[in-house]
């Protein structure tokens, strides 16, 4: 089973994050693998140490997304592809799907699976927008997943009426969720394996997009700007005997916010 | 000239809350409106959403549509914008609405924004307002593109005011073609019947981690029932198999808006809080005075929930008397 697992570098959201003059600041952050992204590795490596094949990692993005390919490459993935070209940062969901496609169609694959979302976006159109563009079935926000044959996945998503089974025919487009697996560590072994594992790296031309498709010119969602966010009214914190804390807040609740009126 | 197409939130058969909420904003901007609905024994909401403000109700259903089906929802979804001339799509924000928005971007060959706390229109000209990494920024966002507007709103941003149905301007879609190969064969746990809708629910009582195992997930849902309140987890909890998927609250769970959010042993990791700092009044009961819940919390409770809550349960039956 070929499998094509798109993955985002991004800024640690854990991290305590600043907007300056309506853009984030990047000096001093750090930068990981999207977590749901690691979600998708972990998933396309077992179904690989089940079904055999080939887990290729893709990233659009500057020089330090070559790191999060590594760590992916350390992990057990097989291939890396970074496409690193000025022109294509500040895409929207759209324009990183249309990369994504071109490289997809690069060579035979049974499944792409990607985040439910990007930690920095949190927008999660580009798997969406990915599995239309290339015209496969798409399943997303998947929590479980098993594949008896190489051919058929049978899945657990969480839907709108709760867990939904779905039964899904390859090739096909997935979108993870953290509840799908707990991403492995990469070991000693991997990582030394890892730096002797291919890494392609391409041009927008070389797959035969033009600047002006993708990127901050053929974005067709433009950020205007960033803002903190809203701050909450500073709260009350009531600490001493747990009876009296309690018989205390709940009374304000009654009487201050009045939440029973 | 801009036409708002307003795709219904259905639950079962039954039209939910956000989709009033959408219905209320765009009557009372005076923008022209038409609906569509989707699934199975949805015809009956027509007058209902007509009532709300749809000039035109478009209507698929279908035995077939009982479940969603990015393929099928989105062909119908498509088939309607393309009768009604809308140049806008809105959707409520729910588990499935990213899947519709990017195929529908797509199929529409439009732009898809997700998770819309804000929206500024002169037209079609619109300034869309989200939180983004985690709720730690609001973007604002525009279109740069002439097609198709598709907008996913959170519920709570707009306020619902109901309106009587009144007999609607029905369309009846053809059947949509779903796709064979993403085959839904049903759920695998339905939510209990019983249980309120977290999406819809004024109060919400959330337990985490600190609840320590199922008996305590028992010692706070007596709270709930007593509020009239949806009962929801954190991950911890989910995870550890003491709720329900459908329970999470959270950046991978269900986002909430609620007018009162509960908090009970939960201790407010920023996913947790991504899914719930936009509910109008937070309580929060933990026994550690510095746990991340009570910079959201306006009224924190420094206390063990095994010796606060039952206390709480005894004077909410008070204060309903
Ligand atoms: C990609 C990603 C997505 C995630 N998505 C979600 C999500 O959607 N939703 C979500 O909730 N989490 C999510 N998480 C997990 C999140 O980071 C936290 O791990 C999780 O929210 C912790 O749950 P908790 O607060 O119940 O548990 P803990 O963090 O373990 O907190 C338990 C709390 O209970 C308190 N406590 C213990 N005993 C008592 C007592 N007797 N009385 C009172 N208080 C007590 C403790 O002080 C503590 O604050 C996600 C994580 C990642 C990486
Ligand atoms: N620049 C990128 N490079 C590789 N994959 C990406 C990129 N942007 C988004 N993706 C994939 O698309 C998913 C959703 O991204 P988003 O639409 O930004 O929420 C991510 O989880 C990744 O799997």
């Amino acid at each position: 089973m070929n499998i094509v697992v798109p993955i985002k570098s991004v800024i640690d959201v854990e991290l305590n994050i600043r907007v300056q003059e309506g853009k984030i600041a990047k000096d001093g952050m750090s930068y990981i693998i999207s977590k749901w992204d690691e979600n998708a590795i972990e998933a396309a490596l077992q179904l690989k140490e089940k079904h055999g094949g080939e887990v290729t990692v893709v990233s659009v993005g500057p020089d330090r997304a070559s790191e999060s390919l590594r760590k992916a490459l350390a992990m057990g993935a097989d291939k890396a592809v970074h496409v690193n070209d000025p022109a294509a940062e500040d895409s929207d969901s759209f324009g990183f799907a249309k990369i994504l496609a071109k490289v997809a169609q690069r060579g035979p694959f049974d499944l792409i699976i990607t985040g439910k979302q990007a930690q920095d976006t949190d927008m999660g159109g580009t798997g969406p927008i990915l599995a239309e563009l290339l015209g496969l079935p798409q399943v997303y926000n998947v929590i479980k997943l098993e594949s008896d044959e190489p051919s058929t996945l049978k899945l657990n998503r969480l839907g709108h009426q709760g867990q939904e089974m779905v039964e899904l025919k390859l090739p096909a487009l997935i979108a993870a969720n953290d509840s799908l697996n707990e991403p492995r560590l990469a070991s000693l072994r991997g990582i030394m394996a890892a730096k002797k594992k291919p890494l392609d790296v391409l041009k927008l031309a070389d797959l035969g997009l033009s600047p002006d498709e993708v990127g901050a010119k053929g974005a067709r969602v433009r950020t205007l700007e960033f803002q903190p966010p809203k701050r909450r009214a500073a709260g009350k914190k009531f600490e001493g005997d747990a009876e009296e804390v309690t018989r205390k807040v709940m009374d304000l609740l009654a009487n201050e916010a009045k939440i029973f009126a | 000239m801009s036409k708002i197409l307003v795709v219904a939130d259905t639950k079962g058969s039954d039209v939910r809350k956000p989709t009033l909420e959408l219905l209320t904003k765009t009557r009372k901007a005076g923008l022209s409106t038409d609906a569509v609905v989707i699934g199975q024994g949805v015809q009956k909401n027509a007058d209902l959403l007509a009532g709300n403000g749809a000039a035109t109700v478009y209507v698929a259903d279908d035995a077939g549509l009982a479940q969603f089906a990015t393929a099928p929802y989105a062909a119908a979804i498509v088939d309607a914008a393309k009768q009604s001339g809308a140049t806008q799509v809105w959707l409520s924000v729910g588990e499935m609405s990213k899947a519709l928005g990017g195929a529908l971007a797509v199929r529409l060959d439009g732009a898809f924004v997700s998770d819309v706390v804000e929206l500024e229109l002169k037209g079609d000209e619109v300034i869309a307002t989200r939180p983004a990494m985690a709720t730690k920024v609001l973007q604002r966002v525009t279109f740069a593109h002439p097609g198709i507007r598709i907008i996913a709103v959170r519920s709570g941003a707009f306020d619902a005011e109901p309106q009587p149905p009144k007999t609607a301007k029905v369309v009846a879609l053809a059947t949509p073609k779903g796709d064979e190969r993403a085959k839904v064969k049903g759920l695998v746990a339905a939510q209990d019947a019983g249980e309120l809708d977290l999406g819809e629910a004024r109060i919400i009582v959330s337990v985490g981690r600190g609840v320590k195992g199922p008996e305590g997930v028992e010692l706070v849902r007596p709270l709930a029932k007593a509020l009239g309140a949806a009962f929801g987890a954190s991950r911890a909890v989910v995870d550890s198999g003491w709720m329900p998927y459908s329970a999470q609250v959270g950046q991978t769970g269900r986002v909430v808006a609620p007018d009162i959010y509960v908090a009970i042993g939960v201790s407010g990791a920023i996913q947790h809080l991504a899914g719930m700092s936009g509910s109008k009044l937070i309580v929060a009961v933990n026994k550690d005075a510095d746990a991340p819940i009570f910079s959201v919390a306006d009224y924190g409770m420094v206390a063990d929930l095994f010796k606060a809550v039952p206390i709480m349960i005894e004077e909410v039956a008070k204060h309903k008397q």
